[in-house]
């Protein structure tokens, strides 16, 4: 069992406050759902958490299992377990998913222990096959030219691979057909378990549809403002963002 | 104000008259004709003065690193002492030099050789098909500035290698020709000519090689034929030492509908100066210009390359990419030529630097000179950062920074590598560039 | 009535209705009897000649005579710059020629002759309808300057050099060659021994020019080389724009036109320079062009060139203080007999500099542009950024562009990238606008145009309107 804590964190970007003082708890097993409007900080809460260097944390903490992450690279978070499936996947030419995902998890792996390549192909492929992912795909340079469903199915296979304790996903949904959401939504459901940590950012409900959550939070001008269970997605779905702001009006 | 009055020895250094007089001994067998070039190449070398600061085509060259002196012909080498190491390719025939003579040759395949192609070395050719050798061997122009070092070459050329295809024989293997220098202050003017007859399909490696990390000098040059319809591959990879001063000129024609590709993968020198000439001569003439750079320590390379299109509906691309480490420099100059009335060109030129330190520094002059209207031209060059944003998508799956860095540059060359088409050589090529960053 | 020599009479308004604004509308010239004069050649003797004629402060002197030993030391740039150079024959030349050194202040002032000229041109018009102030320099000195009041009540100081040696010696010292040394190159060491003319101007502290302030410069005498020397200092936060138009008489022998122009803008002061030149195309035109910009400063080069047998010129911006910004911005067409020979330097020197290079050039039939340029960025600076784009339209068979960019990056925190392409004016294009009734010319014209518009745009209304009637001239006879 592991818990990621989110205490009172505020972010900023270019000396900008985007985020101002957002507290969370994950728990393996949950998957929380983080909904907001646009522009709310959303997506500079998953970075921030993952270690963007553009990303200024200007107080509070980020806990793993009880140790701060924030003085580690990003790498040694992801290491750490926690992987960010990215609302806008880089596309990296010459690179292909292979070498890369090779890299990724000889990287997990302590000096001098050696890749088992025929399990590793092995594990590779049946992920993919639980993505409906061609094996050619492999040999493509990551999300180089991709489509959108194909960069978010590379999202998740590598979230696959990896197997990390938490998972942020940011607007995972963004950008996908309704074929495409829903392969990507088996993926994510494939890989619940007991040992997995969801933060689910989304800006509308339809994805939690999909992927039902845990728990439903209400992010605004960078804090959570309302915490619920998946119900309050679908009041949100009715009525609107403009409800939420007409409520901390009246708070 | 009046410069000093040069002496001779500045401007030959190592390589006086003496020393060559006792080159002319050396290869005193061969042709009368091949004699009096090399005895006129050497009037040239000695007389032509040495790149000054002014001449736009040393522009940003480190000039006090040319000099010529404290080097000498290198003694007779064995197999064994060169410590020879396979690249992983399968070949169609080797040759290997070493210190400008002959160590070893397998010879290609006996089907091919009864059908016309020849694979020898070139004193071996000049002797015995010396009419053939003489209207190619170094026929062209080709230096871009160096004029006096192409001389240089031809003066102290003692022997390299000869490959000659003849009409519609096509060579699925690559054919490899290794240059090695040894020994401390050994100087090597390595030389490979490739003739390849209408309709001809073939791949010629050239893979230059020092033994050990002494301070050498390497001053060859490498040239291209594409007749009509033929297709030549060439890849050459030069890992001198890095205490090495070495210049390298290629001359490529391309006749009518022939397509040459060449790719220079430079790892070795202390400076190193590559010049490219590329004439693109009939009609659906193509020519592929690609070469990738390596630069660490203080390492300078110093590229130079002219593509002329001298008829119309002809094209050429060129992709030179450098990734730079800590103190090194790169200068890449290169120039599109269109003649008047070579309408239709489709000419391409890129260059484009990596830089992986904070103190390298990478220089840019992509030149274009047209006259003829109908074209289409262009050129571009950046000079960059690893992206931040691709670095931290792999930082974000758990790969460390170095390792990062690494992989994003193989994915910034990998642009160039996958135009090659045999794997092997392809992966030979990637493993070498690997040793240079494990350095 | 004045004894005028018109050079070519073909070239009578009557048979072509918009010859007004062309490079041949500045096809004529005055017989002056000139006060002063230098004589031909260039001697010690003509430098102490133009010096003594303005009663110049002795420091001036030494500074002429010193520029004089280094342009001649100086060879021709002929190791990168085309070898037509060597057809200036410096010994043949006028160096100075004036009616006097003081210029007027009203336009009835100025002798008629002189004024004609400058109403064939449309300069007096032009200050009417929206100029802040104008210069109108005669051959070597300033026929008339003016200034309007409201301007000069703000504190901005705009005068000929001339005058301002004079007038204003301690702040012109202060500047003077600092930004262009003498021995830069050739040319500017030969402006820097025979300078006359040009602008001097200084906008103070915090002040805004919102109109901008003219220069024009007219050759009129045959074998003369005019060498206006401008200087311009936006004091902090201070803003304006300047502008300058250039023609010349055809005549059967060359003439130099060889400026120096030296800006600079301190602490956040932006200056926009903005130069259309339609010199006869005779005329070797060698210009030597730069600003330095300090902390948040801006400088803009917008230069079009059209016109002169060879035109070189470079402008630059040395961006010295932290956020500064350069920019060129240029235009130039080459015709028959012509070579533009053009480009941009930017030379970072502080953390978070930004540059960019925006260069057309059009080569109508054996017509030549050159693009060549310079981008520096040297050790140890962070997010310095430039752009660099470059292209060429080429118009007839035969005609030639060449491009000559050097970049040079040190570090791994400065992202630069230049882009060049050529092209052809679409025959698509010229069909289908044939098709709908317009000759062949005017649809070139029309593509030609919209090929510098997103460009020529950036100009002030007057000379976008003038940029684009140059241009439809150029490309009558351009094609069949």
């Amino acid at each position: 069992m592991s818990q990621l804590e989110i205490k009172d964190l505020h972010v900023s970007i270019d000396e900008k406050a985007i985020v101002n003082g957002l507290t969370l708890t994950v728990r393996s097993g949950e998957v929380h759902a983080i909904m907001g409007p646009n522009g709310t900080g959303k997506s500079t809460l998953a970075k921030a958490v993952a270690g963007h260097p553009s990303y200024t944390i200007t107080s509070g903490d980020v806990l793993l299992d009880g140790k701060s992450i924030l003085a580690m690279q990003p790498d040694e978070r992801a290491r750490a377990g926690l992987f960010l499936a990215f609302q806008y996947p880089s596309e990296i030419p010459g690179v292909s998913i292979a070498n890369f995902l090779r890299a990724a998890v000889q990287a997990r792996m302590g000096e001098g222990e050696e890749l088992d390549a025929t399990a590793y192909y092995k594990r590779l492929y049946s992920k993919m096959d639980m993505l409906k992912m061609d094996r050619k795909f492999t040999s493509r340079a990551i999300n180089d030219g991709f489509s959108g469903g194909e960069k978010k199915r590379c999202e998740i296979l590598q979230m696959a691979m990896l197997e990390p304790k938490f998972a942020l996903m940011d607007e995972t949904d963004s950008g996908l057909d309704i074929d495409a959401l829903r392969i990507v939504a088996d993926g994510v459901n494939a890989l619940r378990s007991t040992n997995l940590g969801v933060v689910m950012i989304t800006h509308y409900q339809r994805l939690l549809g999909y992927i039902v959550p845990d728990f439903v939070h209400v992010m605004w001008n960078g804090r959570i403002v309302k915490s619920g269970d998946k119900s309050l997605a679908l009041e949100l779905e009715a009525k609107g963002y403009d409800w939420v702001k007409k409520e901390l009006a009246h708070a | 104000m009046s410069a000093p009055a040069l002496t001779s020895a500045s401007l030959t250094g190592a390589f006086t008259p003496e020393a060559f007089a006792a080159h002319l001994k050396t290869v005193a067998h061969l042709p009368a004709w091949w004699l009096d070039r090399k005895q006129a190449a050497y009037d040239r070398f000695a007389t032509a003065p040495m790149p000054k600061r002014t001449d736009e085509s040393w522009r940003f060259a480190t000039l006090t690193g040319l000099q010529l002196d404290g080097y000498a012909r290198g003694g007779t080498v064995a197999l064994p002492q060169l410590g020879h190491a396979p690249v992983g390719i399968a070949k169609a025939g080797r040759i290997v030099l070493a210190n400008n003579r002959l160590v070893t040759h397998d010879a290609i395949a006996a089907d091919f050789a009864a059908r016309g192609v020849i694979f020898d070395t070139l004193q071996n050719a000049l002797r015995r098909h010396g009419d053939l050798v003489k209207s190619h061997l170094l026929a062209q122009p080709a230096p871009q500035g160096s004029e006096k070092f192409a001389a240089l070459h031809t003066a102290f050329l003692e022997d390299g290698a000869f490959l000659y295809v003849p009409r519609n024989v096509e060579i699925a293997d690559p054919l490899a020709v290794f240059h090695y220098a040894h020994g401390a202050h050994s100087a090597v003017f390595p030389h490979t000519l490739v003739v390849a007859e209408t309709g001809a399909r073939v791949t010629l490696v050239d893979l230059f090689r020092s033994t050990d990390a002494s301070r050498q000098f390497a001053c060859g040059q490498n040239d291209l034929f594409a007749s009509h319809g033929a297709e030549i591959t060439y890849v050459a990879a030069q890992t001198w030492s890095r205490d090495t001063l070495s210049f390298q000129f290629n001359s490529t024609v391309a006749r009518r509908d022939a397509r040459v590709l060449s790719l220079n993968l430079h790892l070795g020198g202390r400076q190193a100066r590559h010049e490219s000439y590329s004439q693109l001569q009939a009609p659906g003439a193509h020519t592929e210009m690609l070469a990738l750079t390596v630069a660490r320590g203080r390492q300078e390379f110093d590229q130079r390359t002219l593509q002329i299109h001298q008829a119309p509906h002809t094209s050429s691309n060129l992709l030179y990419k450098n990734a730079l480490l800590e103190q090194s420099k790169t200068i890449f100059s290169g120039l599109i030529v269109v003649d008047a009335d070579a309408q239709k060109t489709d000419a391409y030129q890129s260059n484009r630097n990596l830089l992986l330190s904070d103190e390298a520094e990478a220089n840019s002059l992509p030149g274009l000179e047209i006259q003829a209207n109908d074209v289409r031209c262009t050129h571009g060059a950046t000079s960059s950062p690893i992206d931040p944003e691709q670095e931290f998508y792999l930082q974000a799956r758990g790969i460390r920074k170095a390792e990062a860095d690494e992989l994003l540059t193989f994915g910034f060359f990998e642009e160039v590598l996958s135009k090659l088409t045999n794997d092997q050589l392809h992966d030979a090529l990637r493993e070498l560039i690997r040793t240079q960053f494990k350095q | 009535m004045p004894d005028i020599t018109a050079t070519d009479p073909a070239t009578a308004t009557a048979d072509n209705p918009v010859q007004g604004i062309d490079q041949t509308a500045g096809n004529f010239s005055y017989k002056i009897d000139y006060e002063f004069d230098a004589g031909t050649g260039l001697s010690e003797q003509t430098i102490r000649y133009i010096s003594a004629v303005k009663k110049e402060a002795p420091w001036i002197l030494d500074f002429r005579l010193n520029a004089l030993k280094q342009f001649q030391a100086k060879p021709l740039p002929t190791h990168w710059a085309t070898k037509d150079l060597e057809n200036i024959h410096f010994d043949k030349i006028r160096y100075y020629l004036a009616q006097g050194q003081k210029p007027k202040r009203t336009w009835d002032e100025v002798p008629d002759d002189i004024k004609k000229t400058f109403e064939r041109l449309g300069i007096p018009e032009q200050e009417r309808k929206f100029l802040a102030g104008v210069e109108a320099q005669f051959d070597s000195e300033a026929a008339y300057s003016n200034v309007k009041e409201l301007v000069a009540k703000q504190g901005v100081i705009f005068l000929n050099s001339t005058e301002a040696l004079r007038e204003h010696p301690d702040l012109f010292r202060k500047w003077f060659g600092k930004v262009i040394p003498t021995g830069d190159n050739k040319f500017s060491a030969l402006n820097s021994a025979v300078f006359s003319g040009g602008s001097f101007i200084y906008v103070p502290k915090g002040v805004k020019v919102t109109h901008p302030l003219q220069a024009y410069f007219r050759i009129n005498a045959e074998s003369f080389g005019q060498f206006e020397r401008t200087l311009i200092i936006a004091d902090e936060g201070a803003e304006l724009t300047y502008m300058e138009g250039c023609t010349a008489p055809k005549f059967s022998t060359s003439t130099l036109h060889s400026a120096v122009v030296e800006l600079v803008a301190l602490k956040g002061a932006k200056i926009q320079y903005i130069t259309v030149q339609n010199w006869a195309n005779n005329v070797f035109n060698l210009v030597t062009k730069r600003g330095v910009a300090h902390e948040e400063a801006e400088i803009k080069w917008i230069d079009c060139n059209i016109g002169s047998r060879l035109t070189m010129k470079y402008p630059g911006v040395v961006l010295k203080g932290r956020k500064a910004r350069g920019e060129v911005i240029s235009i130039a067409l080459a015709n028959d007999g012509q070579h533009q020979d053009t480009g941009a330097k930017m030379i970072h020197a502080a953390d978070e500099t930004t540059s960019n290079i925006v260069a057309k050039s059009i080569s109508v039939g054996q017509g030549r542009s050159t693009y060549r340029g310079v981008v520096h960025i040297p050790k140890h600076l962070k997010g310095c950024k430039n752009n660099t784009e470059c292209d060429a339209l080429l118009i007839n068979t035969n005609s030639r562009t060449d491009t000559y960019p050097a970049i040079t990056v040190r570090g791994n925190a400065n992202p630069t990238q230049h882009e060049a392409s050529v092209s052809k004016v679409s025959e698509e294009q010229i069909f289908y606008m044939q098709q709908r009734g317009l000759t062949e010319g005017q649809a070139m014209s029309l593509s030609v145009n919209g090929f510098v518009n997103d460009l020529a745009s950036q100009f002030p209304m007057e000379y976008s309107v003038e940029l684009k009637r140059l241009i439809d001239l150029e490309m009558e006879g351009s094609v069949g």
